[in-house]
């Protein structure tokens, strides 16, 4: 969230940095320029302003002069001029003065000698000696206008001839350029007008002003500093500055006079500042505004992909939550729509993986793993309820015939079927996998051994019915093995072997089902550890062979010995044979202990070659052994290693290894018998082997299975078993060996069959090599004794 | 201002004052500054010291208003004379004089007015309109008999009797009169003045 926070802050920042810059620039844009424009337009305005006012002036002088020309026009006037009639003059004077507003009126005769005038008693007569420079002009041009000074007041003044019709006498007419003035000015023009004025050898003075008190100083500072006034400049007052124009009003011997027409910046600049101040206001708005809109903006980005990030952590957690809520239209709006999409595909695909870890893909059926799970669980509840549980494991009889005779596809087709039959013997709540080939397990998470029985039974029965596929009826059995909770064991794990060997045991016998013994089972007594220490065994030389000799029923001399393993445990002590061979047959550790076996046996033979005793010596071979080309390399080098003859070694191959894959097996076979190696066949009778294959086999020998031989002077049954066997095997060319001989009649009966050889306790049980040797000696000499 | 004009229209006025005395002749001859005939002057002689002026019998003059100007510009009359101011013009005009030697108005009239002014004070009389002001005209009152008005050429001829006298010579665009003194006999004496004339700036007609 951090990082999106910052993804804001900086969306924030820029577009707030963008505004304020912008915002910078444009404000000192209006600034420079404001001022400047505000300068031309403030010169403009004066520049107006001079032109207005000069205009103005004009416009004076011409009201004052027609004024004057009126008065002086007057018949009566004249008349009165002319009869110097003064009461009347200075009445018509005030008369046609107040018509105008004139400050002054003044008559004067045609030598310029003062006659009257509407000054005030005291002045009377004073304002002439000011107007004679006028008067002089006038009588040179007829007329005379000026701006001058009288009684040190700046005045607008005309002068004009009285006719009648050639002048008598002059009138001059005038107004005061006083504050009202000034101000009427100002009302026109917009500038402060300012009336100054300097006689000849004094100082500026400063006659009326529109400017506040506070300007007029500077101004008549700037003023007394410079002896001409500048035609332009600017005047600095406080903070403001006034553009200053100066046009000259009058020149004259009276002194100059002047008025200032100025123009504040400050007001010029002052649509400005308030433009500033706007602008400043806009800013400020548009910053907040700005601000806030993308925060907004960043946050209508940032929360959404927030939520998006939350939902999927939650993902990566393998928590599939709800889809995320998509409000919006936009790319967030699309993004959350894709993501949505996304956690369906995920969630699809991991439930299909999970089918496919889980399912069997063939039958549908739950497969090894999800049993398992499913059986855990069933425990872990079985454990509280203290309920029983039950697992079955079931294989189907006969099923390798139906693949190899009917093809894989109808092999497949058979175990969709069983699967089906399966689920229909069973409730809902039990659970039918496959566990793989032609296996399949059974859960049972609840029921007695009553139920369990029952559905056994139903399975067996449901079998019975033959499959018919593609019409052709199809005959499977099964064989079910059965263990239970807390019965046999309270782990998943041992609780499927257990069945799968009651599995084992029930195919063995034939029996369609049956139930975990613990009697049966040799692989109790924790096999696992027992891997180990046989590794252990073979690396540390741990286990020896033991020979039992095989004696020549016809000579009574004895030439072949079979091999027997034998393990002494350094703690458990003497470990029998049948307690670690299945096993390892099971675990596949058999190929060490045959290779340690057949090694062996050639070594022996090899020593005992070398020693002068020809003894031909057989190791038992297991079937996995035969699918491999190992053995005959084994085979190969060991004799070519201890430079025993190919001739001296047997090897013992159970009647049943070659079935699981016939061509395989006979291909090895095939090789040792090249090697010069005797081959002779094991277990004879215990398996399903058909003469025809037999006969294939390049075998020289044969071994009637104990079981048939332990009985056989007891048991008819047996007695024919081992004669005709004898008989079958002589008749394939082969020698024939029985081995279980443990007394002296079955041994007779045996050499009148015509049995070739015979191994047994009677004769001698496994004897370590020396100990073999001496026996073999002890029978020498007494062989030789006897004879 | 049209002179040449004035003179001509004068010449029989003149004429006849000259010719109403047998004497001496006194031939004036007036000069600008810049030495150009001066028109229209007056020339008065009168006798120095304590001679008697004879009392005339002053004539009527006439002062026209032609065109709305008073002819001719100047009108010289003994004291005592009577002068007449034809309207010849189809406007009315307003005649007036605020001069000392004479106040007078003849109030807005046209044609020839009943009665003529007569001026008994020697003196110049500036004549106005009051309806026209640039209209100017100067009546110049003598108090001797003896005078003349100078023509195109800027000369007069007047006859006196032999005697001293003292000729003055004004013109209205003067401001001082010139002023010679002559004794004369039978033989005609000649004189010539110089006379500083100024004209006026032209008014505006309106």
């Amino acid at each position: 969230m951090i990082r999106f926070a910052r993804l804001e802050v900086r969306i924030v920042v820029f577009f707030v940095i963008l505004l304020i810059c912008m915002q910078g620039v444009m404000f000192t844009l209006v600034t420079a320029s404001g001022q400047h424009i505000a300068e031309r337009r403030v010169r403009e305005e004066l520049a107006t302003g001079e032109r207005l006012f000069r205009r103005l002036v004009d416009q004076s002088n011409r009201r004052l002069s027609d004024a004057a020309s009126v008065l002086a026009a007057d018949f009566g006037f004249r008349e009165a001029v002319a009869t110097r009639d003064l009461g009347t003059i200075q009445s018509v004077l005030r008369n046609h003065g107040a018509r105008i507003s004139a400050d002054v009126v003044l008559l004067a005769d045609i030598e310029g000698m003062p006659l009257a005038d509407t000054l005030d008693e005291g002045h009377s007569g004073a304002g002439l000696p000011q107007v004679s420079d006028l008067l002089a002009a006038a009588r040179d041009k007829g007329k005379a206008q000026a701006i001058t000074l009288i009684g040190g007041v700046p005045h607008q003044v005309v002068v004009v001839p009285v006719l009648a019709p050639v002048p008598i006498a002059w009138v001059a007419m005038g107004f005061k350029l006083d504050n009202r003035a000034a101000r009427d000015l100002q009302d026109v023009t917009a500038l402060q007008v300012s009336f100054l004025s300097r006689r000849p050898g004094d100082g500026w003075r400063m006659h009326a002003s529109t400017l506040p008190e506070q300007a007029r100083v500077p101004l008549l500072h700037s003023a007394s500093r410079q002896s001409t006034l500048d035609t332009f400049s600017f005047i600095d007052v406080g903070d403001d500055h006034y553009a200053t124009l100066v046009p000259v009003l009058g020149e004259g011997s009276e002194g100059r006079v002047v008025a200032v027409l100025q123009r504040s910046l400050l007001e010029g600049l002052e649509p400005f500042h308030r433009l500033r101040n706007i602008l400043a206001v806009l800013a400020v708005v548009s910053i907040v505004l700005s601000i806030a809109g993308s925060m907004l903006i960043a946050r209508s980005v940032t929360r959404p992909v927030g939520r998006l990030v939350t939902t999927a952590r939650r993902i990566q957690d393998g928590d599939y939550p709800e889809h995320v809520a998509v409000e919006r239209s936009d790319e967030i709006g699309e993004l959350a729509s894709s993501f949505n999409h996304m956690l369906d595909g995920i969630k699809q695909r991991e439930s299909q993986i999970l089918r496919l870890a889980y399912e069997d893909a063939l039958t549908g059926l739950p497969n090894r793993a999800m049993l398992h799970d499913r059986l855990t669980q069933a425990l872990s509840s079985a454990r509280r309820t203290a309920s029983p549980v039950s697992v079955m494991v079931m294989g189907l009889d006969r099923f390798k015939e139906v693949n190899e005779t009917l093809g894989h596809p109808i092999g497949d087709r058979v175990l969709r079927e069983v699967a089906v039959r399966l689920q229909g013997v069973l409730r809902e709540s039990d659970t039918v996998a496959r566990l793989g080939g032609d296996e399949f397990a059974i859960l049972l998470p609840t029921g007695d051994s009553e139920r369990v029985q029952n559905v056994m039974r139903r399975i067996v029965a449901t079998l019975e019915t033959p499959i018919v596929i593609d019409d052709q009826a199809i005959d499977v059995g099964g064989s079910i093995g059965v263990a239970s909770f807390p019965d046999h064991s309270d782990g998943a794990d041992t609780l499927l072997r257990q069945a799968d060997m009651a599995m084992s045991l029930a195919k063995q016998a034939n029996s369609g089902y049956a139930i975990y013994d613990p009697a049966q089972d040799d692989g109790r007594r924790g096999h696992l550890s027992l891997l180990g220490e046989l590794r252990r065994a073979v690396e540390r030389d741990e286990l020896n062979l033991h020979f039992q000799p095989k004696l020549d029923l016809a000579t009574g001399a004895v030439h072949r010995a079979e091999a027997l393993v034998r393990w002494q445990h350094p703690v458990r002590g003497f470990v029998p044979p049948v307690e670690f061979i299945p096993f390892a047959e099971r675990t596949g550790y058999i190929r060490q202990v045959t290779r340690w076996v057949v090694e062996r046996a050639i070594l022996q033979a090899g020593e005992w070659h070398r020693a002068g005793r020809s003894i031909t010596i057989s190791a038992n071979v297991s079937t996995r052994d035969l699918m491999t080309p190992d053995l005959v390399n084994l085979v190969t080098g060991g004799l070519q290693r201890h430079g025993t003859p190919a001739s001296l070694l047997c090897l013992e191959i159970t009647e049943s290894g070659f079935m699981d894959d016939p061509t395989r097996a006979l291909e090895t076979l095939e090789q040792l018998h090249a090697l010069g190696v005797r081959l002779s066949i094991d277990d004879f009778g215990t398996g399903y082997s058909s003469l025809a294959y037999l006969k294939k086999l390049p075998v020289q020998e044969l071994k009637i299975d104990r079981a048939f031989v332990m009985h056989m002077v007891t048991d008819r049954d047996d007695a024919t078993l081992v004669r005709s066997t004898i008989e079958l095997g002589h008749n394939l060319g082969l020698e024939v060996v029985a081995e279980g001989v443990e007394d002296a009649a079955s041994l007779d009966m045996l050499r009148v069959l015509g049995c070739n050889e015979a191994q047994g306790y009677f004769i001698s049980k496994p004897l370590p090599a020396d100990r073999f040797e001496q026996w073999l000696d002890q029978r020498g000499s007494a062989a030789s004794a006897a004879a | 201002m049209n002179g040449r004009r004035v003179a001509r229209l004068l010449a029989p006025v003149l004429l006849a004052a000259t010719g109403a005395v047998s004497g001496a002749q006194i031939q004036a001859t007036v000069t600008g500054a810049d030495g150009k005939p001066v028109t229209q002057a007056v020339v008065t002689l009168k006798p120095t010291g304590n001679s008697p002026v004879p009392e005339g019998n002053p004539k009527s003059v006439v002062m026209d208003q032609v065109d709305k100007e008073f002819v001719p510009l100047v009108v010289p009359v003994q004291a005592g004379g009577a002068v007449s101011f034809p309207n010849k013009d189809n406007i009315r005009h307003h005649v007036y004089s605020f001069s000392a030697p004479k106040t007078f108005e003849l109030k807005l009239y046209s044609g020839v007015p009943s009665k003529p002014v007569v001026f008994d004070k020697p003196g110049v009389i500036t004549l106005g309109c009051n309806i026209h002001d640039w209209m100017v005209g100067y009546l110049f009152v003598t108090d001797t008999p003896w005078f003349g008005k100078t023509g195109a050429d800027g000369s007069v001829s007047i006859d006196a009797p032999p005697g001293e006298y003292t000729v003055r010579v004004w013109h209205p665009w003067s401001s001082a009169m010139a002023e010679q003194k002559v004794r004369t006999d039978a033989a005609p004496a000649k004189l010539a003045f110089r006379l500083s004339v100024v004209p006026p700036p032209v008014p505006a007609r309106k």
